[in-house]
């Protein structure tokens, strides 16, 4: 449990912790781009949502994301519901950059004197807010302003993925074309015409890993029960979990909500 | 003797000859101040990421250096801020990570890497660079050369200002005014003042093949610099670079332009000498001294831009904070003969009132 956010964002580089506190849930994740941090705030919550002080708190650190949530979702669920069925997290992340960027609100770091021709620093912190669901976004390491902006704006799409649930039927399911590309090539009801299996680096894996995630939520966290919708042997399954720190994190918070064992 | 090792790199290769453009403006001959850049304009120095890595270190002798220079930018800790509220020990680093990213092949140091990693300067010469970017407080980016600005990656030296991140918004205030007017896109811009060419470059990205910049400076080592980064980019058919001072090099286009752009010297000459070390001892004064209250310089070009624009043209100034914004704003509604119309402030990424904008009746 860590209570200092301060303390949590620097200690944590490497690690891996997952603790919930006064309605706050927080995770942080190695990634490969360098650590990812999430925190995932319950509208109950106690404390004041993202503060500027925090964000000169953690400038230290590689980078965050925070999430947030709003919405009459109690403190413990903290996941977004895309709503009834319509698949609307999904089509957040089908939106161009223009388009998801114009549902954001745009932050960016406060720094204190004159800054512009005075000042040799980069503060060039950017937060991004998706208004619909109340995800943040943040990126502070890329070497210019422009550039966080698009690493807020990636990151946002992985955390609209991670976060944002499309309500999945179970006695009609068929994986959407997304989701069979990110399986390996033994799954038996991939075709070939899916073409060679998507890996977390393609951009486009976001969006089968969104896919993946509705149905293991539909399953209660089950690998052998998804395994079967997905026509992989449960443990094919978990090494596709396990290859991506994000995606191993969100599933292993929900097992650990259900009483299940941790994905190792 | 600082920057001896730079000298035996080959620059990469440009013409210093700017070829005539496709626009009728451009096609005219030029005034002669415009041609003195091609004789005074000096090749810049090669930034650091643009070395062949002809040089190389062992892994371990590697880690040795990058150890010292992150416990020298440790030892830092908060002395810079407290002095002129300049770096503390974690931009350090994090510039320390960027240097790294910048002299070697791969962009990093790891221990999977093979014993002997090639570099784009010598250990010796790593050792020395950091030593003046935390003993004399040489900014980071004249260590490596370069500064990343928008998505751009811009070589810089010194003489000539680094692009700051603030003014990275004014290329966005020129894409917004042009993406719904076709008349300003399809015209002739002016960069007052260019230095490393930062905002002729993020406009010309835009404009690309339907309008076209000039882009000034006085000075022949920005000159030199901007007309390297307009090359880099291939923009070389977009933008021209003059030299001369302010609307000098422009007499042939007065009341043609459809835009001008500008962030002038602004700051009050009686705080250059409490500037940032990085700031005030490193960066041309020329490049930000802008007289007594800062605006000797934002004012002439507002004058000026009255007879420059032509009818509808727009106008983008950065500023030193809302004092002289409001003060801008007011010459131009008040004193400036009804020339000036939407004439609107606008604030930069920290909320700070950094622009004024505006257009020609
Ligand atoms: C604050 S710097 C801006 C450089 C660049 N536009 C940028 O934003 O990074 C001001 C520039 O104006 C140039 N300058 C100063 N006095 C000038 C003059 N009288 N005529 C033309 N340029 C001048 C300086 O050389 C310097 O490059």
């Amino acid at each position: 449990m860590v209570s200092v956010w301060k303390s949590f964002s620097v200690n944590l580089f490497g690690l891996l912790r997952v603790g919930t506190s006064n309605g706050v849930a927080r995770l942080a994740l190695p990634s490969s781009h360098p650590i990812l941090s999430i925190r995932v705030r319950g509208e109950g919550s106690s404390k004041s949502t993202w503060s500027q002080q925090q964000l000169r708190d953690n400038r230290g650190s590689f980078f965050h994301i925070w999430c947030s949530k709003y919405g009459s979702i109690s403190s413990t669920d903290t996941y977004v519901n895309g709503g009834d069925g319509d698949y609307r997290g999904k089509r957040y992340l089908e939106l161009t950059d223009q388009e998801l960027m114009r549902q954001c609100q745009l932050d960016t770091f406060k720094s204190s004197g004159p800054g512009g021709q005075h000042r040799n620093k980069r503060e060039s912190a950017v937060r991004l807010k998706h208004l619909p669901t109340g995800i943040i976004a943040q990126a502070a390491e890329d070497r210019s302003q422009h550039m966080n902006r698009e690493s807020a704006l990636a990151r946002l799409r992985t955390l609209l993925a991670l976060k944002v649930r499309n309500t999945v039927d179970l006695d009609a399911y068929s994986p959407p074309k997304e989701l069979l590309q990110i399986l390996p090539a033994k799954s038996t009801i991939r075709g070939s015409d899916c073409g060679p299996q998507i890996g977390p680096k393609n951009p486009k894996f976001i969006l089968g890993m969104q896919a993946l995630l509705d149905l293991i939520f539909a399953v209660g966290g089950s690998i052998s029960e998804a395994a079967k919708f997905l026509g992989l042997s449960t443990g094919a399954l978990s090494r596709l979990i396990l290859s991506d720190d994000s995606l191993r994190m969100v599933v292993n918070e929900l097992r650990i909500s259900k009483g299940l064992k941790p994905l190792k | 003797m600082r920057v001896s090792f730079i000298i035996g790199y080959g620059v990469p290769k440009f013409s210093i000859l700017l070829r005539p453009h496709g626009s009728c403006y451009l096609c005219r001959p030029m005034c002669s101040s415009s041609t003195s850049a091609l004789t005074t304009s000096q090749k810049p120095r090669t930034s650091l990421f643009l070395r062949p890595p002809t040089h190389s270190a062992t892994l371990s002798d590697l880690q040795k250096w990058q150890n010292w220079a992150k416990n020298l930018a440790s030892s830092v800790g908060s002395t810079f801020v407290d002095l002129d509220n300049g770096p503390d020990s974690t931009l350090l680093r994090r510039e320390l990570k960027w240097l790294v990213e910048d002299v070697t092949e791969d962009g990093s140091i790891s221990a999977e890497q093979q014993r002997n990693i090639r570099l784009r300067v010598s250990l010796e010469e790593l050792y020395k660079l950091w030593k003046q970017r935390i003993e004399e407080r040489r900014p980071f980016q004249y260590i490596v050369g370069c500064e990343h600005w928008r998505d751009l990656v811009l070589c810089v030296e010194e003489g000539v200002l680094i692009p700051r991140p603030e003014t990275e918004k004014l290329v966005d205030l020129v894409a917004d005014v042009v993406s719904d007017n076709q008349g300003l896109r399809e015209g002739l811009w002016a960069d007052m003042g260019t230095g490393t060419g930062a905002i002729a470059i993020g406009i010309g990205m835009i404009l690309r093949s339907y309008g076209r910049i000039i882009a000034t400076d006085l000075s022949p080592l920005a000159v030199g610099v901007a007309t390297f980064n307009v090359q880099r980019h291939g923009l070389q058919d977009v933008i021209e670079i003059r030299q001369g001072s302010w609307f000098e090099p422009l007499k042939d286009v007065e009341g043609k332009l459809a835009g001008i752009v500008s962030n002038p010297p602004y700051i009050p000459s009686d705080h250059i000498s409490g500037l940032q070390a990085e700031v005030g001892r490193h960066e041309p004064k020329m490049a930000l001294d802008g007289g007594v209250n800062g605006m000797n310089d934002l004012l002439h070009l507002c004058k000026g831009a009255a007879s420059m624009l032509k009818p509808g043209g727009f106008l983008a100034f950065e500023t030193n904070g809302e004092k002289q914004c409001k003060h801008l704003v007011e010459y131009m509604e008040t004193n400036a003969g009804g020339i000036f119309c939407d004439v609107n402030l606008v604030p930069d990424f920290a909320g700070v009132h950094r622009f004024v904008t505006a257009f020609h009746k």
